[in-house]
């Protein structure tokens, strides 16, 4: 597992690189998966682990592998304003969004804990979520290809429709104005690997 | 069980090239998916790769929108002949009929999670009998429970009759194992102590129906596409029968179909259709008949109805009393003891009697409904108004929310009205249900109606109420297959102190090492008036297995068994077994014959589940999903029924089945459908013509129009209507939880989403109560209405909620329910929502357990509470868990 995501601390292209056979994806799973239940207390943790509190040292192993990339400053986002970035890569799927919602919300960066980062892409069946985004809300959706609705509030969770998992979401640090994507929870739609395509 | 907090994967393993692709449909709702499995070996670790060359897809990842992706949730790892097996699944992308576009709901989509995997929470599913000896369930041999079971059981009929002999089991779960339950409990043990899941006696769910002569399942897929007006009634397809609504609904709304809803809540589906032109009949509970006759009334004033079907397909008055030997008594609205109350002798006569009642003036009616008025002419207009000559082509379609809350006046209203619309027998004019559960029932005997004891006098005897008759101490046995009965029944909590005080009260328990002990034991607590409990399930229910069994039998389920069963559109297809059933799991139709061969009854020898079909064919003969034909052509082949029916794969083939002169097979695609041509010369060979197939189920082929008094039902809905500070209290399914969530529990993310049930109230309510979202709530009710008795009577008139009131036959019970605020613009204002059956929190202990008069259902979806706030939720202050946005963003 190591081995790949080091390969993934730059950009990648968005093919993945042929080597994979040597590397089948079910290992990396397994390995995550292990890692994931012998580690009790990180794992309940580890979704609020995205902001400058005290949790987030204890998955230094999850954020490390992921590019830390400079996608906004927290001075220039307005409201309910989304502003659109790619990450992890610059390969197909990787659109995402920040924005400040002007209310606290799970992964929520900057004082009031309200600026949060996703992926754009529904995880039902890839419907492009861009321009879905309702303030009164705090929602992404609904989705033009099977209505499903995702809230922003709460790491993406799906409030109605037929996704199999919450929208993928982009952790964030904040370094003084600079905001960073360092991370992304939930496989993006399309991929089998969020850092291999 | 899961907690509510979920991790989610980052990637996934990709099913190799040669993976074997085994194909089936999904096991949840009605509408019935088909889905592929993708199969391989752990071991070697050849996983596939994400280059087209590489995977069992044939595609490059990343894939396109629409694409064969693979969610982790798609992702299993199971048991195969003993070897650990990757197992994705997704919908078929190549299937041509039901989800034609490869889409799947959330429930279908993530069904890979409902695999046993001792990894996951599924981890405890039931492996081995069970007995509870010395009041804990212990790990028994399949041999001492099946003896015990079986000599208690044949104890209690010899003994204490027949009837105490109860049998409450599921209606759907496949063919094969619901011929072996009904051939053993109606055929052989011969018990009316005996009905499904969702009633308490084994009664017409849609009586209206059944008296007009629309069979439940007549339209096809299709029709529900290319209506141009369509009616929705009490359920909303995008929630509850997903890719009905995404590839079906949602695509006739795009060619500019006008779909109507009647339903108090604005979840998504309803959204749309608003968005899209359409209209929400956003009515209070129970007021469905007003707003109905009140849209006929106005049909009928204008002059819209359909003249010509009218003429052709509406019997006159003599087709109405026009009867078989027994004269006009032998239609079912004159069994149903109100004689006169809705026969009529045609499309005047009902016209005549629908424009003399008052409450069905369009203002009379939207005032109760609390509806604006304008939607009624509206919906009249959208309906059945030509425009240039030529008439709309309308659809009606109905679900429980509908016909659970006034169950047979609104089956008799919304027939009416589908009549004089000209729906019923045409492509894109159709009537019927949106279902619920798949249609998987096929009868191995008759209902011994006659040995029922309740009646109505001087009419036809009622099958008897499983529910007042175990709470009267008449059933000594209980056989529970797959169904919580407790939490699924109204008044769940009466019904709970009631087996406590038959089974865990009785003094009779299992405190012996000895076989005969243990016999001798329970066959002392059936005569001694308690009651003893046998339960096969997939999991360790609370608590009918949990609490009251005294035997519990491992079944084997979806996956783990090939089975076949119809959906929505009466399609059959396979259910191919891909994985080994947990431990020593078996399916029900294996359990029921071990029992019956014990009990000594003949005809149980089956080696495997092809060979419960192949005999069950022949009785499956005339009936909607007819598929004798498809074991005629096995066999001609030299096949199974079970390889037949399996290489239609996920197309599968529509009920009834038929051969053709070359001895290839041809399905319906809509019953009742008067625009079909069949054969001159008659059915030949083995196939059965009937009337369904060209005409309705009448008694002549037409259909008949019924009134539908409101009176029948006013004096339930004036008692019950809400009084001082209640609120009106329904419940439905949740797109997210499948049934009481027995795999829904066990999946880490939509427990996530729905933790704990939850209450939907409208903000001014929540605001008068001080309730805010995530308050944890206390939801309760001191006048619950219960039947004590069986009903009493002797007069017609003591069959009505005010005659039993009358009589002292109804007690008014406490329940209380916790739940989590849920404050939102989505439902109408004086009404609360809840989860139908999570089985911690049941939402039916709120509701009468009181039946309906006419059809002796429940009307589950009627009932009032008090809500108060207890105090504060986990999930109020935290944002992992749960969601409080509202379910109609658009």
């Amino acid at each position: 597992m190591t081995k790949h995501l080091q390969k993934s601390s730059k950009s990648l292209p968005s093919k993945p690189l042929p080597s994979k056979k040597d590397h089948p994806a079910g290992k990396c799973l397994m390995s995550r998966r292990q890692m994931l239940f012998t580690s009790g207390v990180a794992t309940a943790t580890v979704m609020v682990a995205v902001s400058s509190s005290p949790e987030a040292a204890k998955v230094p192993a999850m954020v490390a592998t992921y590019p830390r990339k400079l996608i906004a400053k927290l001075s220039q986002l307005k409201t309910d304003k989304p502003i659109g970035f790619e990450y992890p890569d610059e390969g197909a799927f990787a659109q995402s969004m920040v924005v400040k919602l002007g209310v606290a919300a799970g992964g929520g960066i900057g004082p009031k804990d309200d600026v949060v980062a996703f992926n754009y892409f529904c995880t039902h069946q890839g419907g492009d979520l861009d321009g879905t985004y309702k303030g009164d809300t705090k929602s992404l959706g609904a989705c033009p290809l099977h209505l499903s609705t995702y809230d922003l509030t709460r790491h993406g969770i799906l409030i109605s429709g037929q996704a199999y998992q919450s929208l993928p979401q982009v952790l964030l640090e904040l370094d003084g104005d600079d905001i960073y994507a360092v991370g992304v929870f939930g496989l993006i739609f399309g991929r089998y690997d969020n850092l291999q395509g | 069980m899961s907690t509510p907090y979920y991790i989610p994967e980052t990637n996934v393993p990709l099913p190799p090239k040669g993976a074997e692709v085994i194909t089936t449909a999904c096991d949840y709702c009605i509408v019935a998916c088909g889905y592929k499995v993708y199969r391989w070996p752990v071991a070697g670790g050849h996983d596939g790769g994400p280059k087209a060359e590489q995977n069992a897809f044939d595609a490059d990842f990343p894939v396109e929108a629409l694409g064969p992706w693979v969610a982790p949730n798609q992702h299993n790892i199971v048991l195969h002949k003993g070897e650990p097996n990757h197992v994705v699944i997704i919908p078929d992308k190549d299937t041509k009929f039901v989800n034609t576009d490869g889409d799947s709901s959330l429930r279908g989509g993530c069904i890979a999670q409902k695999c046993y995997n001792p990894q996951t929470p599924t981890r405890d599913r039931l492996k081995s009998p069970m007995m509870r000896i010395y009041g804990i369930l212990q790990p028994v041999p399949w041999d001492f429970a099946l003896d015990i079971a079986a000599a208690v059981g044949n104890y209690v009929r010899t003994k204490h009759g027949a009837n105490a002999y109860g049998v409450k089991t599921y209606s759907y779960q496949y063919i094969e194992n619901t011929y072996a339950i009904t051939k053993y409990a109606l055929r052989h043990v011969n018990t009316a102590n005996f009905t499904f899941h969702d009633t308490p006696s084994d009664v017409s769910s849609t009586p209206g129906f059944r008296d007009a002569g629309f069979d439940n399942f007549a339209p096809a897929y299709e029709d529900w596409m290319n209506a141009e007006t369509l009616l929705i009634c009490g359920t909303d397809p995008y929630e509850t029968k997903t890719i009905l609504w995404t590839q079906w609904i949602m695509k006739g709304i795009q060619n500019g179909q006008k779909c109507i809803m009647m339903n108090p809540r604005r979840t998504a589906g309803v959204a749309y259709a608003e968005k899209n032109g359409g209209l929400w009949l956003d009515v209070n509970l129970g007021t469905d008949l007003l707003v109905v006759n009140a849209i006929a009334r106005v049909i009928a004033e204008n002059g819209w109805q359909d003249a010509d079907w009218i003429k052709n397909w509406v019997n006159n008055k003599w087709g109405s009393s026009s009867g078989f030997g027994q004269g006009t008594r032998n239609t079912p609205w004159q069994w149903r003891t109100t004689w006169g109350k809705f026969q009529t002798k045609g499309y005047d006569d009902w016209k005549k009697w629908l424009l003399a009642q008052d409450e069905f003036k369009p203002e009379a009616a939207a005032k109760i409904a609390g509806i604006d008025v304008a939607k009624i002419y509206k919906a009249a207009e959208w309906m059945a108004k030509p425009k240039g000559g030529k008439r709309p082509k309308t659809s009606i379609m109905i679900e429980k929310g509908f016909y659970w809350s006034n169950n047979t006046g609104n089956t008799m209203a919304i027939s009416a009205l589908a009549i004089i619309v000209g729906a019923g027998g045409r492509p894109g004019q159709v009537v019927g249900r949106a279902g619920g559960h798949q249609r998987g029932g096929q009868r191995g005997g008759k209902y011994p109606r006659n040995k029922s004891p309740m009646k109505v006098p001087g009419r036809r005897r009622r099958a008897l109420d499983t529910d007042t008759w175990t709470m009267s101490g008449h059933t000594r046995f209980a056989h529970v297959i797959g169904t919580t009965w407790i939490q699924s029944m109204c008044g769940s909590q009466q019904l709970s102190k009631r087996f406590e005080e038959l089974v865990v009260a009785n003094p009779h328990q299992i405190r012996s090492y000895d076989k005969q002990d243990i016999i001798d034991t329970l066959k002392r607590r059936a005569d001694s008036g308690g009651m003893v409990v046998i339960n096969q399930d997939i999991y360790l229910v609370d608590p009918i297995g949990n609490r009251y069994a005294d035997i519990i039998f491992p079944a084997a389920t979806w996956g783990e068994e090939t089975f076949m069963r119809a959906n929505g559109e009466r399609r059959l297809r396979l259910y191919n077994k891909f994985y080994d059933p947990p431990g020593e799991a078996k399916p029900d139709w294996w359990i029921i014959a071990e029992l019956a061969k014990r009990m000594g009854f003949d005809g149980f020898d089956w080696q495997n589940s092809n060979d419960v079909a192949e005999e069950s064919a022949r009785f499956s003969r005339g009936s909607r999903k007819d598929f004798n034909m498809i074991k005629v052509a096995a066999r001609r082949e030299g096949k199974t029924l079970h390889q037949k029916l399996g290489e239609f794969g996920t197309n599968g083939i529509q009920g009834p089945v038929f051969m053709q002169d070359d001895g290839t097979l041809i399905g319906t695609n809509r019953l009742h459908d008067t625009t079909r041509v069949l054969p001159e010369t008659g059915p030949a060979a083995g196939n059965v013509f009937n009337k369904k197939l060209t005409h309705f189920n009448s008694q002549t082929g037409r259909c008949n129009i019924e009134k539908s008094p409101w009176s029948l039902f006013s004096d339930y809905w004036e008692w019950m209507k809400p009084k001082g500070n209640e609120l009106w209290c329904t419940s439905g399914r949740t797109n997210e939880r499948w049934q009481s969530g027995f795999d829904d529990r066990r999946r880490p993310y939509i427990v996530q989403r729905w933790p704990d049930n939850y209450v939907e109230m409208h903000p001014d309510d929540a605001k008068q109560r001080g309730i805010e979202s995530g308050d944890m709530l206390m939801v309760y009710s001191d006048r619950v209405p219960n039947l004590k008795e069986t009903t009493l009577g002797v007069e017609g008139s003591d069959y009505s909620f005010s005659g039993q009131m009358k009589a002292g036959n109804v007690e008014l019970t406490r329940a209380a329910v916790t739940g989590v605020a849920m404050v939102t613009r989505h439902i109408k204002k004086g009404i609360i929502f809840m989860d139908f059956l999570h089985t911690s929190q049941p939402a039916n202990a709120l509701e009468g357990r009181v039946v309906d008069w006419i059809s002796g259902n429940y009307n589950y979806k009627m009932g009032v509470a008090k809500v108060k706030k207890i105090g504060t939720s986990p999930y109020k202050n935290s944002f992992r868990s749960m969601s409080f946005a509202p379910r109609d963003i658009t």
